[in-house]
Protein backbone atom coordinates (compact mmCIF):
# COMPACT_ATOMS: atom_id res chain seq x y z
CA UNK A 1 0.00 0.00 0.00
CA UNK A 2 2.81 2.42 0.84
CA UNK A 3 4.58 1.54 -2.35
CA UNK A 4 1.54 2.51 -4.22
CA UNK A 5 1.36 5.55 -2.68
CA UNK A 6 4.62 6.52 -3.04
CA UNK A 7 4.48 5.67 -6.91
CA UNK A 8 1.66 7.98 -7.33
CA UNK A 9 3.47 10.83 -5.71
CA UNK A 10 6.07 10.20 -8.34
CA UNK A 11 3.92 10.60 -10.78
CA UNK A 12 2.09 13.29 -9.20
CA UNK A 13 5.16 15.55 -9.10
CA UNK A 14 6.64 14.08 -12.73
CA UNK A 15 3.82 13.97 -15.09
CA UNK A 16 0.30 15.37 -13.53
CA UNK A 17 1.14 18.27 -11.70
CA UNK A 18 3.07 19.73 -14.78
CA UNK A 19 0.06 18.75 -16.80
CA UNK A 20 -2.67 20.26 -15.10
CA UNK A 21 -0.86 23.49 -14.35
CA UNK A 22 -0.25 23.45 -18.69
CA UNK A 23 -3.26 22.94 -18.86
CA UNK A 24 -4.89 25.90 -17.22
CA UNK A 25 -1.77 28.49 -18.36
CA UNK A 26 -2.63 31.41 -20.12
CA UNK A 27 -1.16 31.07 -24.00
CA UNK A 28 1.48 33.42 -23.99
CA UNK A 29 0.73 35.06 -27.75
CA UNK A 30 3.63 34.95 -29.84
CA UNK A 31 4.99 31.64 -28.16
CA UNK A 32 4.45 28.47 -29.38
CA UNK A 33 5.77 24.82 -29.36
CA UNK A 34 7.71 23.50 -32.38
CA UNK A 35 5.63 20.42 -33.18
CA UNK A 36 8.76 18.81 -35.27
CA UNK A 37 11.17 18.93 -31.57
CA UNK A 38 8.30 17.43 -29.42
CA UNK A 39 7.25 15.17 -31.82
CA UNK A 40 11.00 13.63 -33.22
CA UNK A 41 12.26 13.70 -29.37
CA UNK A 42 9.11 11.19 -28.50
CA UNK A 43 10.32 9.12 -31.52
CA UNK A 44 13.97 8.97 -29.87
CA UNK A 45 13.45 8.80 -26.77
CA UNK A 46 11.01 5.78 -27.40
CA UNK A 47 13.59 4.24 -29.92
CA UNK A 48 16.19 4.30 -27.23
CA UNK A 49 13.70 2.40 -24.92
CA UNK A 50 12.94 -0.32 -27.19
CA UNK A 51 16.47 -1.14 -28.34
CA UNK A 52 17.78 -0.95 -24.30
CA UNK A 53 14.72 -3.52 -23.48
CA UNK A 54 15.85 -5.78 -26.87
CA UNK A 55 19.54 -5.83 -26.10
CA UNK A 56 18.66 -6.41 -22.26
CA UNK A 57 16.42 -9.55 -23.06
CA UNK A 58 18.11 -10.81 -26.22
CA UNK A 59 21.17 -10.50 -24.07
CA UNK A 60 19.81 -12.52 -21.50
CA UNK A 61 18.37 -15.17 -23.93
CA UNK A 62 21.76 -15.72 -25.21
CA UNK A 63 23.46 -15.77 -21.44
CA UNK A 64 20.96 -18.39 -20.43
CA UNK A 65 21.50 -20.60 -23.91
CA UNK A 66 25.12 -20.48 -22.88
CA UNK A 67 25.31 -20.89 -19.37
CA UNK A 68 22.73 -23.81 -19.04
CA UNK A 69 23.73 -25.55 -22.39
CA UNK A 70 24.82 -29.50 -21.50
CA UNK A 71 28.22 -29.21 -22.59
CA UNK A 72 29.01 -26.01 -20.09
CA UNK A 73 31.61 -27.48 -17.76
CA UNK A 74 29.80 -25.86 -14.90
CA UNK A 75 26.83 -27.43 -16.00
CA UNK A 76 25.35 -29.30 -12.77
CA UNK A 77 22.20 -32.21 -12.93
CA UNK A 78 19.06 -31.07 -11.22
CA UNK A 79 17.74 -32.43 -8.58
CA UNK A 80 14.83 -34.02 -10.35
CA UNK A 81 17.94 -35.55 -12.73
CA UNK A 82 19.78 -36.94 -9.50
CA UNK A 83 16.85 -38.56 -8.82
CA UNK A 84 15.85 -39.82 -12.20
CA UNK A 85 12.00 -38.56 -11.51
CA UNK A 86 12.01 -37.48 -15.23
CA UNK B 1 9.01 -13.65 -1.15
CA UNK B 2 8.68 -17.18 -1.06
CA UNK B 3 6.99 -19.42 -3.02
CA UNK B 4 6.61 -22.52 -0.76
CA UNK B 5 4.71 -24.63 -3.57
CA UNK B 6 7.29 -23.98 -6.70
CA UNK B 7 9.93 -24.44 -3.99
CA UNK B 8 11.64 -21.26 -5.22
CA UNK B 9 12.11 -17.65 -4.82
CA UNK B 10 10.02 -15.47 -7.15
CA UNK B 11 11.11 -12.08 -6.24
CA UNK B 12 12.76 -11.74 -9.51
CA UNK B 13 9.48 -12.27 -11.71
CA UNK B 14 8.06 -9.67 -9.14
CA UNK B 15 11.16 -7.08 -10.06
CA UNK B 16 10.55 -8.18 -13.82
CA UNK B 17 6.60 -7.51 -13.67
CA UNK B 18 6.96 -4.34 -11.94
CA UNK B 19 9.83 -2.65 -14.59
CA UNK B 20 7.56 -3.81 -17.30
CA UNK B 21 4.65 -2.28 -15.90
CA UNK B 22 6.68 0.73 -15.28
CA UNK B 23 7.78 0.85 -18.53
CA UNK B 24 4.59 0.55 -20.23
CA UNK B 25 2.93 3.37 -17.91
CA UNK B 26 5.91 5.58 -18.72
CA UNK B 27 5.32 4.89 -22.35
CA UNK B 28 2.17 5.71 -22.17
CA UNK B 29 2.76 8.84 -20.37
CA UNK B 30 4.93 10.33 -22.68
CA UNK B 31 3.71 9.57 -25.83
CA UNK B 32 0.04 11.09 -24.03
CA UNK B 33 1.78 14.30 -23.07
CA UNK B 34 3.09 15.16 -26.17
CA UNK B 35 -0.01 14.36 -28.13
CA UNK B 36 -1.59 16.63 -25.93
CA UNK B 37 0.73 19.53 -25.86
CA UNK B 38 0.58 19.29 -29.65
CA UNK B 39 -2.64 19.21 -30.18
CA UNK B 40 -3.01 22.32 -28.04
CA UNK B 41 -3.86 25.05 -30.66
CA UNK B 42 -2.90 28.51 -29.73
CA UNK B 43 -6.01 30.90 -29.11
CA UNK B 44 -4.02 33.41 -31.33
CA UNK B 45 -3.63 31.08 -34.38
CA UNK B 46 -4.93 32.27 -38.22
CA UNK B 47 -7.29 30.19 -39.54
CA UNK B 48 -6.23 28.63 -43.18
CA UNK B 49 -8.94 26.14 -44.87
CA UNK B 50 -7.33 23.77 -46.73
CA UNK B 51 -9.19 21.68 -49.70
CA UNK B 52 -7.93 18.39 -51.47
CA UNK B 53 -9.19 17.60 -54.78
CA UNK B 54 -7.76 15.54 -57.45
CA UNK B 55 -5.69 16.61 -57.48
CA UNK B 56 -4.45 19.67 -55.94
CA UNK B 57 -4.68 21.99 -52.92
CA UNK B 58 -6.63 24.83 -52.10
CA UNK B 59 -6.13 27.18 -49.30
CA UNK B 60 -8.15 30.35 -48.17
CA UNK B 61 -7.14 32.58 -45.51
CA UNK B 62 -9.28 34.40 -42.87
CA UNK B 63 -9.13 37.81 -45.28
CA UNK B 64 -10.87 35.13 -48.23
CA UNK B 65 -7.77 35.80 -49.78
CA UNK B 66 -7.25 32.26 -52.03
CA UNK B 67 -4.79 30.03 -53.26
CA UNK B 68 -3.96 27.02 -55.44
CA UNK B 69 -1.35 25.25 -54.97
CA UNK B 70 1.07 27.58 -53.06
CA UNK B 71 0.65 28.47 -49.53
CA UNK B 72 2.51 31.70 -48.00
CA UNK B 73 2.69 32.35 -44.01
CA UNK B 74 4.55 33.97 -42.21
CA UNK B 75 7.55 32.86 -40.21
CA UNK B 76 6.89 33.27 -36.03
CA UNK B 77 2.96 32.86 -36.57
CA UNK B 78 0.77 29.96 -35.87
CA UNK B 79 -1.41 28.76 -38.16
CA UNK B 80 -4.42 26.51 -37.63
CA UNK B 81 -5.32 24.33 -40.73
CA UNK B 82 -9.25 23.49 -41.26
CA UNK B 83 -8.73 20.67 -43.64
CA UNK B 84 -11.54 19.06 -45.68
CA UNK B 85 -11.86 16.98 -49.32
CA UNK B 86 -14.13 17.57 -52.24
CA UNK B 87 -14.36 14.53 -53.53
CA UNK B 88 -11.98 11.50 -52.06
CA UNK B 89 -9.65 11.20 -49.18
CA UNK B 90 -6.66 12.88 -49.28
CA UNK B 91 -4.32 13.97 -46.82
CA UNK B 92 -1.95 17.10 -46.32
CA UNK B 93 1.23 16.78 -45.09
CA UNK B 94 4.08 19.18 -44.83
CA UNK B 95 6.91 17.02 -44.25
CA UNK B 96 9.39 19.60 -43.05
CA UNK B 97 7.18 20.86 -40.17
CA UNK B 98 5.56 17.36 -39.38
CA UNK B 99 2.35 18.20 -40.38
CA UNK B 100 -0.13 15.65 -41.30
CA UNK B 101 -4.01 15.39 -41.33
CA UNK B 102 -6.32 13.58 -43.73
CA UNK B 103 -8.96 15.36 -45.87
CA UNK B 104 -12.41 13.69 -45.65
CA UNK B 105 -15.31 14.48 -47.75
CA UNK B 106 -17.53 16.04 -45.44
CA UNK B 107 -15.65 16.31 -42.47
CA UNK B 108 -13.24 19.06 -40.83
CA UNK B 109 -9.97 18.15 -39.35
CA UNK B 110 -7.65 20.99 -37.40
CA UNK B 111 -3.54 20.58 -37.31
CA UNK B 112 -2.18 23.60 -36.91
CA UNK B 113 2.01 24.61 -36.77
CA UNK B 114 3.78 27.20 -36.40
CA UNK B 115 6.87 27.86 -38.68
CA UNK B 116 10.05 29.33 -37.69
CA UNK B 117 12.24 29.36 -40.21
CA UNK B 118 11.40 30.83 -43.56
CA UNK B 119 12.24 29.16 -46.75
CA UNK B 120 10.40 26.72 -49.50
CA UNK B 121 9.12 23.56 -48.14
CA UNK B 122 6.91 20.34 -49.67
CA UNK B 123 3.35 19.85 -49.67
CA UNK B 124 2.88 16.34 -50.74
CA UNK B 125 -0.33 14.17 -50.67
CA UNK B 126 0.21 11.06 -48.53
CA UNK B 127 -3.10 9.25 -49.06
CA UNK B 128 -3.48 7.60 -52.43
CA UNK B 129 -6.54 9.54 -54.24
CA UNK B 130 -6.11 8.13 -57.86
CA UNK B 131 -3.87 8.26 -60.84
CA UNK B 132 -2.09 11.94 -60.35
CA UNK B 133 -2.04 11.29 -56.47
CA UNK B 134 1.77 10.92 -56.93
CA UNK B 135 1.81 14.76 -58.23
CA UNK B 136 -0.63 16.40 -56.21
CA UNK B 137 1.60 18.31 -54.75
CA UNK B 138 2.39 22.29 -53.87
CA UNK B 139 4.68 24.24 -52.07
CA UNK B 140 4.78 26.20 -48.83
CA UNK B 141 6.45 29.69 -48.43
CA UNK B 142 7.55 30.76 -45.21
CA UNK B 143 8.51 34.50 -45.21
CA UNK B 144 10.57 36.74 -42.68
CA UNK B 145 7.91 38.25 -40.26
CA UNK B 146 6.87 41.52 -41.34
Amino acid sequence: MRSIIGLFLVLAVLIIIPSIEYAFAQDEPGEYIDRRVLIWNLFFRMMVVAFTIGAVVSGTIVWLCWRFRESNPKAEPTKYEIAGEW
Amino acid sequence: MVDTLAGHSSWPEWIYIGVVIALLVWVGAEAWNVERLVEHTPADAEVIKVTGQQWFWTFEHEDGTKEVGELHVEAGKAYKFEVTSKDVIHSFNIHDYVVLMDAVPGRINTVWFAPTDAGEFPIQCREYCGLIHYNMRGTLYVEEAS
